[in-house]
């Protein structure tokens, strides 16, 4: 049912006539996709709409009173800050209520105690800027430095950075939240006071309706503040150089440098993690997989594949490069230190050191994943696990032996196994494997994929980021927890029964398998008549 | 059937009582908190035994309140409203001990005497609270989270994934865990996230009202191989924080913390009370503890750069602050101060807190470390109006993640049969105060709850229904926080 005339007066009222419109020009500017993240998928084809109308929002208050009102004339609705998660942050049904967080783009910071304040509306280079203007850094998600610090920390919020840092939801302090119905829950510190400092519950904490390792894109209500954890970094200027698009931070070389390791194999690499960890040095750790290389080395898409057709499958198994980020935090005898210590761990396992320039191109300055849309036009993460590094590298290898079968449409890649590193010192690891398309082609066989990895995890009992909002929940539930579904649904009937914030997530995917005819023969799981839900 | 005779089917004889005497030691603790006399005391031998226990106490609608540590100071575990008692000391197993993951996973019933003896044996450390009880429950306390003294490490929370009984009997593991057939699958239980929402949040000072905690994975650090405990007599308070504001951002040291000179007394007080006073008078009013230590390889070279780090900062801008290797008045406190930052109060010895006078009531909130001699100025004006001297309040202030905040601790030591109604005055008002000042009391326990949850409208609201969800029958420790 389209928004009504009444319904839009009332909400023009709450933001005023230039922060809102149904213009369908407008409108369509909110596409997903083309060139986003996931996109050209079956799963955005089928299920997503655009908006029927998009409004902006400038505090709180006013996204209470619009959430008021789409509940008052059952307006589903979306909440949205940059729209880089692709397909599943847009609308996944006709008319719906696209509620643009970017006019709330409030920033404090307290260097003393390492927080800083942001609105929805914040990107991560506005932060990582004046966090490095003080002696402090934060982890750009891997989405980019364009994407929303609280969009991507409730949903993501690692990099090669997080060797050090951790996971992401430690560093959320206190919290805004506004329930589906309109409701505000404030959390951590908040809870009691207007300081947000601290982010732990009064009791229990209901930071854990936050997220849930990925994420549930916006379905148990709209985050309006956040402060965010800081960490403090070493004094030195970065000096940004280049003339874009061609720009790197040129790093102070006693206190911040990158050291690329050629490793014999791949055991050494994980090796050499290992006992970084276990002597707690260095800032940030990864492996580097060959597209990688590729990708930073090329200046467009055919010069790319010039590179990328020389590989093979011996090349890309032989290759085993490590990129290490030491810090000099206290002084630039630490990063002596520090070196001392690495060049041990490294000589011990027959590596050696190649000379690496003295610049950040990406992960401190801005994560840029633009270049990942370079090679075929279309991309996504079929998986990024946090669990042990003992987890994650037989996740990759077994990732790409399973892609095999869906290689084309998927990009050839040699049977490169993804990427890995370390988290939180040691205590975790990370797995990414990442999947390419044209999108010009038939892309059914990388919808295929996507699923067929879920039910490969639940087969041989790995961990995913995966549930909740981004697989069928009625195939991921039973198998995890196990029946976590039962209670994500439970919470979500709770705070939102109409479902009228974001619909039909966390049964999104679910729809999505059985809309598209060419998901049909992969069910074989039961569920449910889960279209019967509002 | 009885539910008597049904607890005893699930349990067996020797896991089940109910004779006074043995309900009797459930009904209070070492806090001012009221007794409470449950009906019956069981022990299961795992989760299977608790998701029973609860699947009945919902059929017959009878509180539960699980109780994994043998020694409480909060009242958390007192029956308010009766019921049935889930001692969960049976399931004492340190299930596996991950020395390549740096992970240990544990039952609930596991103590702190018991986790740090088993990994002391392999080279392993936890990062733990000050001295806390030995009979303590480990995984307890990190729900409940209670503040390391380390700050140095960027990722903080030391809990990782774990199994639950939720309020429904339903047995459920949590982040990656939470996988098909755990432990034995590639998975490690490394993630505490997920799946779907992060469940665990729930748990973490739930005081076990959100459910039981049968297991769970917990991060362990390996011993350094080399320490240097350090020691800065503090007479301006407000000084030594600004110190600390200034060194701990550059990651320096390990553990560190600030106690005055009773609480400190307290401690190391070889022969107590008597050495005690003896002791206060010779101590600093306040003294600074630092422990710089080197790690797994080269150790000397790591401490060698932190020194000369603190060195320049004490010669250039920090003056007034000595730290160095010994404290003067106390001979030979390092290696006893390192032992006791690294271990937990020795069994069998009265604990630190009731040393002094035989009880004690501790008061303790997360704050910024700027305002804690503001705090420290109210908690004075209010123990005068009880009559209670300020020299005699033990004061800890233990700074958190760089000390970008910190958790400032009061403990009113008292004569258990004189003194307690003073205390509970002294207590109640105190808390009031300093919650008005804006002192963030996370851990609301006994009368705190009411406190709290009465002016976080919203939170407390949205809290219910999280709590509907998990417990529709208000069965897990009721009369708890604000349900």
């Amino acid at each position: 049912m389209a928004i009504s005339k009444e319904a839009y007066c009332v909400l023009e009222s709450v933001v005023g006539t230039g922060y809102i419109t149904n213009d369908p020009v407008l409108c369509e500017g909110y596409r997903s996709g083309p060139g986003g993240y996931e996109s050209s998928t079956g799963y955005e084809k089928v299920m997503t709409r655009i908006p029927g109308c998009v409004i902006m929002p400038r505090t709180t208050e006013e996204v209470q009173k619009i959430v008021r009102v789409c509940i008052r004339y059952k307006i589903p609705y979306v909440p949205y800050s940059t729209g880089f998660y692709g397909p599943r942050s847009h609308p996944h049904v006709e008319d719906a209520l696209l509620i643009d967080m970017k006019r709330m783009d409030d920033f404090e910071i307290d260097e003393k105690h390492l927080y800083a304040v942001v609105g929805t509306g914040v990107i991560y280079s506005q932060l990582q800027q004046e966090a490095l203007d003080r002696g402090c850094y934060v982890v750009v998600g891997g989405g980019g430095a364009q994407a929303s610090v609280v969009a991507n920390l409730i949903g993501d919020g690692w990099s090669p950075l997080s060797h050090r840092i951790g996971l992401p939801h430690r560093r959320i302090l206190g919290t805004e939240l506004v329930l589906p119905d309109g409701e505000l829950v404030r959390m951590g510190s908040l809870a009691l006071q207007d300081d947000p400092f601290w982010g732990d519950g009064i009791g229990p904490d209901l930071r854990g309706l936050l997220r849930g390792f990925t994420g549930h894109r916006g379905f148990l209500g709209i985050v309006t503040k956040m402060a965010v954890k800081l960490l403090p970094f070493q004094p030195e200027k970065l000096e940004p150089t280049g003339i874009s698009p061609q720009t790197t931070l040129q790093l102070p070389e006693k206190r911040v440098k990158w050291i690329n390791f050629t490793m014999p194999d791949k055991d050494s690499m994980a090796k050499a993690m290992f006992e970084m960890s276990k002597a707690e040095i260095g800032g940030a750790v990864t492996k580097v997989p060959v597209f990688w290389r590729a990708i930073a080395k090329a200046g467009s898409k055919e010069e790319f594949w010039e590179l990328w057709s020389k590989e093979n499958e011996e090349s890309i198994r032989n290759f085993h490069l490590l990129r290490v980020l030491l810090i000099g935090f206290a002084s630039e005898a630490q990063m002596e230190y520090e070196e001392r210590v690495l060049t041990d761990i490294i000589t011990e396992l027959g590596g050696e050191a190649r000379r690496t320039r003295p610049t950040d191109e990406s992960w401190i300055k801005n994560a840029d994943s633009a270049g990942m849309w370079l090679m075929c036009g279309g991309y996504v993460s079929v998986d990024y696990v946090i669990e042990t590094l003992e987890h994650a590298i037989p996740h990759g290898v077994n990732y790409a032996a399973l892609k095999k079968n869906f290689t084309p449409p998927l990009m050839p890649d040699y049977g490169d196994p993804g990427w890995f590193q370390s988290f939180e010192l040691g205590h975790q690891g990370y797995s990414e494997f990442l999947v390419y398309w044209d999108p010009g082609e038939n892309t059914d066989g990388v919808d295929h994929f996507y699923l067929e990895t879920s039910k490969e995890n639940i087969r041989k009992r790995f961990y995913t980021s995966l549930l909740g909002a981004h697989q069928p929940i009625y195939l991921t539930g039973p198998a995890y927890g196990p029946n976590y579904h039962k209670w994500l649904l439970a919470i979500k009937d709770e705070f939102d029964p109409g479902y009228i914030c974001h619909p039909p997530v966390p049964l999104a995917h679910d729809h999505f398998v059985q809309r598209a005819e060419w998901m049909k023969p992969m069910k074989d799981w039961e569920s449910p008549d889960f279209t019967s839900r509002p | 059937m009885s539910i008597r005779e049904e607890l005893l089917e699930i349990v067996g004889k020797g896991n089940y009582s109910d004779d006074v005497a043995v309900l009797e030691t459930y009904s209070k603790d070492f806090s001012l908190v009221p007794a409470g006399m449950p009906n019956y005391v069981v022990k299961p031998a795992g989760a299977e035994e608790v998701s029973r226990i609860i699947t009945l106490a919902n059929e017959k609608l009878m509180p539960v309140v699980p109780v994994s540590s043998g020694a409480h100071f909060n009242g958390a575990a007192i029956p308010r409203q009766g019921g049935i008692i889930l001692d969960l000391s049976r399931m004492n197993k340190i299930l596996e001990v991950d020395g390549l993951n740096r992970r240990v996973r544990v039952e609930a019933g596991v103590t702190w005497e018991q986790l740090t003896r088993e990994l002391g044996k392999n080279g392993f450390r936890m990062i733990m609270p000050l001295l806390p009880h030995p009979r303590r429950s480990v995984v307890t306390d990190y729900l409940e989270r209670e503040i390391p003294t380390n700050t140095v490490y960027d990722y903080g929370e030391p809990l990782q994934s774990m199994e639950v009984v939720w309020p429904t009997g339903e047995i459920f593991r949590m982040g990656s865990a939470s996988v098909t057939g755990y432990p034995d699958s590639p998975s490690k239980g490394g993630n505490p996230s997920g799946p779907g929402i992060d469940f665990y949040r729930f748990l973490q000072g739930a005081q076990g009202t959100m459910g039981v905690v049968t297991w769970a994975n917990l991060k362990i650090e390996y011993k350094p191989k080399m320490d240097k405990v350090l020691f800065a007599p503090v007479n301006n308070l407000s000084y030594a924080i600004d110190f600390l504001y200034r060194v701990l951002k550059q990651r320096i040291g390990q553990e560190c913390l600030i106690l005055n000179n009773i609480d400190l007394a307290a401690i190391i007080a070889s022969d107590a009370p008597g050495d005690i006073d003896r002791l206060r008078a010779v101590l600093p009013p306040w003294t600074l503890i630092m422990v710089i230590s080197g790690m797994q390889r080269r150790p000397e070279e790591k401490i060698q750069y932190e020194e000369e780090f603190l060195g320049n900062v004490l010669r250039n801008e920090y003056t007034e602050i000595s730290l160095t290797d010994s404290l003067p008045g106390v001979p030979g406190l390092g290696k006893k101060m390192l032992s006791l930052l690294r271990e937990p109060w020795p069994a069998g010895a009265t604990y630190w807190k009731d040393r002094y006078r035989g009880a004690c009531q501790s008061l303790f909130f997360i704050s910024r470390p700027v305002m804690a001699p503001w705090f420290i100025d109210r908690m004075t004006e209010v123990a005068v109006g009880y009559d209670y001297p300020a020299s005699d309040i033990g004061v800890y202030l233990q700074p958190i993640e760089h000390n970008r905040a910190c958790r400032l601790e009061f403990n009113l030591f008292y004569e258990p049969d004189s003194d307690m109604e003073v205390i509970r005055g002294l207590y109640r008002e105190a808390a009031r105060v300093l919650l008005d000042e804006g002192a963030l009391f996370t851990q609301p326990y006994g009368e705190l709850a009411a406190m709290v949850y009465e002016r976080a409208g919203g939170y407390t609201a949205a809290l219910k229904r999280v709590k509907k969800v998990f417990d529709p029958n208000n069965i897990m420790n009721p009369g708890n926080l604000c349900f």
